[in-house]
């Protein structure tokens, strides 16, 4: 009998310990949150932008890398490319282009997983940036980038069917070929 | 020696879940693209097992810790490409993962040799192997509609 009311005692006691330390981070969180919240609201335009531009810039790197054969270098833009998808908030974007974001992001993430665990498979990596360039191509034309793109086309990459790339620059610098045949390819389409 | 008999022993009696869900999901890949009964065959003996819901385990999945290796092997394979769950992907994932599909049989990369290996059924000729590669690159023109 003792036994349990000591065993009531102590339980009581941590509880009411307890109580007031777990009210205290709530309601921290919950001014935190709604000053984020306004911040965010505030520069949602900026931040949207920056954000596409940001998994935009990690495939650049990305791509930049293959074109000199370094897979731990497109592993890493990989991982950027993941980080700044994950990152980006599509929930202000209209009904419409949040779907469509949605359906390219879930295929930009999975590509660029792909990559970024891939450093010791460089032909891999390159068969997934096929994919993640079409997926970018879609990302630009729906959300527009900051800069003035290149479709990029190379005729000869997986036995003669092709596959294009999106660059930033105008000359041709081969992220499928690599140093083997850095010129290879053309300028499909310029886009915005 | 004998401890490790005994841990052997006692490692038989913790067998891993299997990868049996025993149903056909809404979002199997037979459920949302056109799948021709000669596909669906080299699906199931070639693809399936690492890359669906419903694995047919081989004798050897019994012993552990083989067991636990090739459970291990099907997590990493549904984590890649799932057909019992295709449905589920967006459109544009489900576009990529055909093209993908196609371009790993036409290397020989999948199926992996290791899994050949032990499955002498899911060794495919250059005649199926182009089956299931036009299979794929039908279905991606059918995922961009």
């Amino acid at each position: 009998m003792k036994n349990i009311i000591t065993g009531i005692g102590v339980a009581l006691l941590i509880g009411s310990c307890n109580a007031p330390n777990d009210k205290k981070p709530e309601s921290n969180s919950v001014v935190t949150d709604t000053t984020r919240k306004q911040t965010y609201t505030n520069n949602t335009e900026a931040k949207e932008i920056s954000s596409i531009q940001e998994i935009l810039n990690g495939y650049l790197k990305l791509k930049n890398a293959l074109a000199d054969d370094n897979a731990n270098g497109a592993a890493d833009g990989g991982k950027a490319i993941l980080k700044a998808a994950t990152k980006f908030n599509s929930s202000s974007l209209s009904p419409g282009q949040r779907k469509i974001y949605d359906d390219i992001a879930e295929d930009v993430k999975d590509n660029a997983q792909h990559i970024s665990e891939n450093s010791d498979k460089i032909a891999h990596q390159r068969q997934h940036l096929e994919a993640l360039s079409v997926d970018m191509y879609d990302l630009i034309k729906t959300f527009g980038g900051d800069e003035i793109y290149y479709n990029d086309y190379c005729p000869m990459y997986n036995n003669g069917k092709g596959a294009t790339w999106i660059s930033e620059t105008k000359d041709i610098k081969n992220p499928y070929l690599g140093k083997k045949m850095p010129a290879c390819g053309a300028v499909k389409e310029e886009i915005k | 020696m004998f401890s490790t008999l005994i841990v052997l022993i006692v490692l038989q009696f913790i067998q891993p879940t299997q990868n049996k869900s025993g149903y056909l999901l809404a979002t199997d890949i037979t459920n949302i693209y056109a799948v021709p009964d000669s596909v669906e065959k080299i699906l199931k003996t070639a693809c399936y097992d690492c890359h669906s819901d419903n694995t047919h385990y081989p004798l050897y999945a019994y012993v552990q810790p083989l067991g636990w290796v090739l459970n291990n092997h099907i997590r990493q394979g549904k984590k890649n490409l799932n057909f019992s769950e295709f449905g589920s992907y967006s459109k544009q994932k489900q576009k990529s993962k055909f093209r993908s599909i196609a371009s790993q049989i036409d290397e020989g990369a999948m199926p992996v040799s290791s899994y050949t290996l032990m499955h002498k059924n899911a060794r495919l000729t250059n005649k199926l192997k182009s089956l299931l590669i036009q299979w794929a690159q039908q279905s991606k023109i059918a995922s961009e509609k």
